[in-house]
């Protein structure tokens, strides 16, 4: 009987051995210091059930899986992740280097477009008109002879012609000009919104 | 919501203030605190509730804990004290508890 009974512990024993096993090893993402002083507070608690009185199926039913036992441990530390996790960091980077990187060639080249291409869509214009007015009424007026517009090898154009040319370009200068602006304000607000959103 | 919800409710947010409570008064083990607990089915918790909240209280440095190696065939345990931050921590939330007290008893009108 005695026999029996010693029998039957090495056999509980071995059922609680084995759910600590399994226990520590789904404490994995814990050190190793504090893992070892969960298993041994854990072990405690289980000797003092059974000096209780408590059988071994007992106790792990009351336990529960050890996987979920440990993930009540682990809780606490995924929660304390989202202050800071890799991925949160490695996000951030690649956030700012590709900021970094646009805005170093985005934001000045639209930024000189921008001013440059309007400007020059108006001026063209009022230019084309001065020497189409200086033409109609003949005035000759020192300077104008200055304004052409120079294409390939044909500088002598009619100065209506001119006008209407300068019109033309002026207007697209002008809407590209514009564009770059635009774009320019959205790329901005894109950047600041997606850096809100990533609560940096 | 049920009276089952609503009391698993009380009991999350008072657990810490009764484990806080009981190891004020004088150190204690884990078991023990389980124990004592299981005489009070309102805030009743088991293992997998307990140990993560004494490690939790452990962090934030409101108790510290020693271990007590085995003797006369008792297995080691590992003994639970207030520190003087939970003390503050403690009278903090009694402040509130009292406040929550006359509250209910203000509405209920008394």
């Amino acid at each position: 009987m005695l026999s029996m009974n010693s029998k039957g512990n090495k056999i509980m024993e071995k059922i609680l051995d084995e759910y600590l096993t399994k226990f520590e090893k789904y404490l994995k993402p814990i050190a190793v210091s504090e893992r070892m002083d969960i298993v041994k507070e854990m072990k405690s608690e289980i000797q003092e059930l059974q000096n209780n009185g408590i059988s071994a199926e007992q106790i792990i039913e009351r336990l529960g899986n050890p996987k979920e036992l440990a993930k009540s441990y682990l809780g606490d530390l995924l929660s304390k992740e989202s202050g800071f996790s890799w991925n949160r960091f490695l996000t951030i980077c690649a956030f700012y280097s590709l900021v970094g990187f646009s805005g170093m060639v985005v934001i000045p080249c639209l930024a000189m477009i921008a001013p440059i291409f309007i400007v020059f869509g108006i001026v063209a214009p009022i230019l084309g008109a001065v020497k189409m007015i200086d033409y109609a009424f003949n005035l000759h007026l020192s300077y104008v002879a200055n304004i052409q517009i120079v294409l390939g090898g044909i500088t002598e154009l009619n100065p209506i012609v001119e006008f209407i040319a300068t019109l033309v370009i002026g207007i697209f200068f002008y809407y590209v000009g514009h564009s770059a602006w635009k774009m320019l304000v959205s790329y901005c607000k894109k950047v600041s919104k997606t850096k809100n959103k990533l609560s940096i | 919501m049920s009276i089952e919800d609503w009391k698993s409710q009380i009991k999350r947010g008072t657990l810490e203030f009764c484990i806080l409570l009981m190891i004020k008064q004088k150190p204690s083990y884990g078991y023990e605190i389980i124990s004592t607990l299981e005489k009070y089915p309102i805030i009743a918790a088991k293992e997998n509730t307990i140990y993560p909240l004494l490690r939790r209280l452990l962090k934030e440095e409101y108790i510290s804990s020693s271990w007590q190696e085995s003797i006369e065939g008792l297995p080691p345990r590992k003994y639970y004290s207030i520190t003087n931050k939970g003390q503050e921590y403690l009278s903090m939330m009694f402040v509130e508890w009292n406040h929550l007290l006359n509250v209910v008893n203000e509405l209920k009108g008394e």
